[in-house]
């Protein structure tokens, strides 16, 4: 890698090559890294805020939370929901929170 | 005053006053002069004879009556002398309004009559009394009515018509004569219950009588005359003159003096000119009504917007008569919308802009011909929306074939293209093309509303969104929007015209994320430029942008990248996961693209490439001047093979360019001839021409249209229309069951079209299969009673 990495980077003899890079536009998708695509709780795809920060507009803060478990929900629907139930959802688990997304 | 009191006392029975009142009488009936002094002892002695003697008010009255009844008489034989018509309604109009004067005058002296005979108080009765109810004049009115009028009324009301019928055959005379009958019709009923009465059963009812006789008589025979269209001008002309003429003619206000009882008498006249007017419409247009129809069609299509006025508003009057001239309208517009469209298919097919500037076009010819026509009426608005929504939806001219595939069974199910079309426009106007550098920004947007205009009449506007959202994807990624600033305002616009809120919030999204990624790209060139990546870290931009927002399909491209780009993608990832936690990141080299720097022995050119076209020609960098076979460049490059033949062919055949980067043999006619066996080289002779004269130096964008799209992403844009819309429909159903709980088959339909409108029109079809699989997968069940009636299973 070392070595290819320095006959083609884009040093000084890249201007002796035929084809030289000049500019490149890279385009990467980000998504939850979860097992499961949809919220268990209000059904909504993870990837979209859920329906109350659709409906507030506040979908760039709609993060995803995972458990101890590694089920994961959106983090607003998971807080409202372990006030009443301080399980998980899908497994019965005790809620433990693993991480929260950012 | 007091001296006659004084002196008459003892005397003051009937008897001896009525000869010293009657002279007065006599003199009042036949409006001679009287004296101050006998016009207040008339007063003086009705007053006391009423006061004094018992029978006095009945025998005042009685004597009253006789004189009145012998005037009456003489009157009578004045006018009767008259044989002709006008002089006779001459006659008795001068008797008559003669004695109506009296008839307000007379009745004063005899106020004390008046009370006396309705044996009230006197305070009560002055309340009440106004003139009109006097008793007197009631006994006049009631006489003249019964001697002379109900004798020659018939004669009158004769030569009152025998007038009109002559005005209306054009000959001038007198109205006040006619105006005169009316009156005295109207004036002399003293029902109070109903004042017109007498008017109403006679005058009136002769009055349209004799109209509807006329008409009867005139209206065809102007018609076989003088054909159809010449017709209407004069029916039209007729009844305005009708109308006009019954203002004169016919009671219209008059007669009443308390507000109340105004009101009710303005509701009963209005009622009377709608039976004028509604027996002239029915002589004048509706006994013709259907040869006056016969004429439509051809007046539509001959665009005679004067005529088809006049026809409509003749036709209005009548109930339904609108109704053959709306399906008229609709099935003009539907032929020859599509027939305008067939005419043009040649240019239309091949050119999006041609296409929806057509339809444009027959938009405003047809909304002109409503507004000239029909006064942009909203029957006919309604008309031409339903036809021109027929024209924008129609499969003739051509359509997008959907798949659907159910149970296995491909099918296509043919729907108007008008979607996908009206999406290239929108993105002819928002990107970097000669068409939008041409028109200025107001331009550009009063044709971006032009889109939504036609868009409101698409019934598939899930396939527009679809299309809409590739294009937009397109210019983001490639940077090539005209304006930005246009293309939020479009989302916003998309939002106005009932789009749906979660399709506009992902397209929003999408802005958001270009906005984010430039930020994140400046972080991230700051950082790794301390670690001394500086020279790449320049050329490389990076967008990292959100999966649920973007992403068409699953479908991503592995590619080879050349090596120094190879590397440089761990160090963002890294960087990545330091300010982001939780997150996943693909790569989709089929979105990415560049510019790369081609020197050969003519010159140096700068080439505008996909990634795709950078990992193919960044393969002879190491062997400049090798022939490489298609089977190596799919090793080095580790394409699938349909992309490297489609990236291949762009390299060697890009259109409109004299040099091709790459040249190959042997010949091929389309990327799927090349043989595994077929050598590609690099043009060394490469170069680019303007005006006739190779240049040196130069740039050149050779993505086209190859990027954002494989071969497969086209059907697959077609399936997934057909699957969002399987979803879409169930999870409409199970919300319509959520909320009606129990629901026909019927009524669901109905709700369920409601709800889906907006994006697609769900098919019968679809619908059942919808419901079976709801069924099946216990979401909801059938009445057990009732197969068409459904229940919702939580």
């Amino acid at each position: 890698m070392a070595d290819t990495g320095g006959d083609n980077g884009p040093g000084k003899k890249a201007a002796d090559k035929m084809f030289s890079l000049k500019k490149w536009n890279a385009v990467a998708m980000w998504s939850w890294d979860v097992e499961c695509d949809t919220c268990a709780i209000c059904r909504v795809q993870v990837m979209d805020a859920c329906l109350r920060c659709q409906a507030e507009n506040k979908q760039e803060d709609c993060v995803v939370v995972w458990g101890e478990c590694n089920h994961s929900f959106h983090n607003c629907c998971m807080s409202l929901w372990v006030k009443q139930n301080n399980r998980c959802p899908l497994c019965q688990q005790e809620w433990v929170v693993q991480r929260i997304g950012k | 005053m007091a001296a006659p009191m004084l002196k008459d006392k003892g005397s003051l029975q009937f008897e001896d006053k009525w000869d010293s009142m009657r002279p007065t009488v006599l003199k009042l009936l036949r409006q001679e002069p009287v004296t101050r002094a006998e016009w207040q002892d008339l007063f003086w002695d009705v007053h006391s004879v009423c006061l004094w003697d018992d029978k006095g008010p009945g025998k005042v009255h009685k004597a009253l009556q006789d004189d009145i009844l012998e005037f009456i008489k003489q009157a009578q034989q004045r006018t009767l002398t008259h044989q002709d018509d006008t002089a006779l309604l001459k006659a008795y109009i001068a008797e008559w309004r003669k004695f109506f004067t009296q008839c307000s005058y007379l009745p004063k002296p005899f106020g004390q009559l008046e009370t006396s005979l309705a044996g009230k108080t006197v305070s009560s009765v002055q309340k009440k009394n106004s003139p009109e109810d006097s008793i007197v004049r009631k006994l006049m009115l009631d006489s003249w009515n019964q001697s002379i009028f109900s004798n020659i009324k018939q004669r009158l009301q004769d030569s009152a018509m025998k007038l009109v019928h002559s005005e209306r055959m054009g000959e001038a005379f007198d109205s006040q004569l006619v105006i005169g009958v009316r009156e005295s019709y109207v004036n002399l009923c003293s029902d109070p219950e109903d004042k017109l009465k007498i008017y109403k059963e006679n005058f009136e009812a002769a009055y349209i009588e004799a109209t509807e006789a006329f008409y009867k008589a005139q209206a065809p025979q102007y018609l076989a005359d003088n054909g159809v269209q010449n017709y209407m001008k004069y029916a039209d002309m007729k009844l305005k003159e009708e109308e006009q003429r019954a203002m004169r003619y016919l009671e219209t206000r008059k007669g009443c003096d308390s507000v109340q009882k105004k009101s009710l008498h303005i509701g009963q006249i209005a009622s009377q000119q709608f039976q004028l007017t509604e027996c002239c419409v029915h002589v004048l247009v509706t006994a013709f009504k259907e040869t006056i129809l016969a004429e439509c069609s051809v007046m539509i299509k001959r665009n005679e917007t004067d005529k088809l006025l006049l026809m409509f508003q003749l036709l209005d009057r009548v109930p339904d008569g609108i109704n053959p001239m709306l399906r008229d309208l609709e099935e003009h517009i539907k032929n020859q919308g599509l027939a305008d469209m067939v005419a043009a298919a040649e240019t239309i097919t091949s050119d999006s802009e041609k296409y929806v500037e057509q339809l444009l076009s027959l938009f405003n010819i047809f909304s002109m011909l409503v507004k000239k026509a029909f006064s942009d009426d909203p029957r006919f608005l309604t008309s031409r929306d339903k036809a021109y929504k027929h024209v924008v939806n129609d499969t003739t001219v051509f359509r997008l074939e959907l798949p659907s595939k159910q149970k296995g069974v491909a099918k296509t199910q043919p729907e108007s293209k008008c979607p996908e079309l009206l999406a290239n426009y929108c993105d002819m106007l928002l990107r970097k093309t000669p068409l939008s550098k041409k028109l200025t920004s107001d331009e550009i947007d009063a044709r971006l509303k032009d889109v939504l205009l036609v868009l409101k009449y698409v019934q598939n506007k899930d396939v527009f969104m679809r299309y809409h959202k590739a294009h937009l994807t397109r210019r983001l990624i490639l940077d090539s929007s005209a304006d930005s600033e246009k293309e939020e305002n479009m989302v916003e616009w998309l939002r106005e015209v009932g789009m749906p809120a979660d399709y506009v919030n992902k397209l929003a999204r999408m802005f958001q994320d270009i906005k984010v990624s430039e930020d994140l790209n400046s972080q991230f060139k700051e950082a790794i430029r301390d670690k001394g990546h500086g020279s790449i870290a320049d050329c490389v931009n990076i967008k990292v942008l959100n999966a649920g927002a973007w992403a068409r399909s699953s479908e991503r491209v592995f590619v080879s990248l050349p090596m120094e780009l190879e590397d440089y993608i761990p160090e963002v990832e890294e960087y990545y996961r330091k300010t982001h936690s939780g997150r996943k990141l693909q790569w989709h080299h089929l979105m990415s693209n560049g510019i790369i720097t081609f020197k050969n022995k003519v010159g140096q050119y700068d080439l505008e490439v996909t990634t795709f076209q950078m990992a193919v020609l960044f393969s002879w960098n190491q062997r400049p001047l090798e022939r490489i076979p298609l089977e190596n460049l799919r090793l080095a490059t580790e394409l699938p093979d349909t992309e490297l033949r489609r990236t291949l062919w762009s390299l060697v055949a890009f259109p409109k360019i004299k040099r091709q980067v790459l040249v190959y043999e042997p010949e091929a006619q389309s990327p799927k001839d090349f043989q595994e066996g077929t050598v590609f080289w690099v043009n060394q002779e490469f170069g680019l021409i303007k005006n006739g004269k190779l240049q040196k130096r130069g740039k050149i964008n050779l993505i086209g249209r190859l990027q954002l799209s494989t071969e497969r992403t086209r059907e697959e844009d077609n399936e997934g229309i057909i699957q969002l819309r399987i979803l879409r429909t169930q999870e409409a159903i199970v919300k319509i069951m959520k909320m009606r709980k129990r629901i026909s088959n019927a009524q669901l339909q109905t709700e369920l079209v409601e709800i889906l409108k907006n994006m697609f029109i769900p098919s019968k079809k679809m619908i059942k299969e919808q419901i079976e699989w709801l069924i099946e997968h216990k979401y909801m069940r059938r009445d057990e009673d009732n197969i068409n009636m459904f229940i919702y299973m939580a």
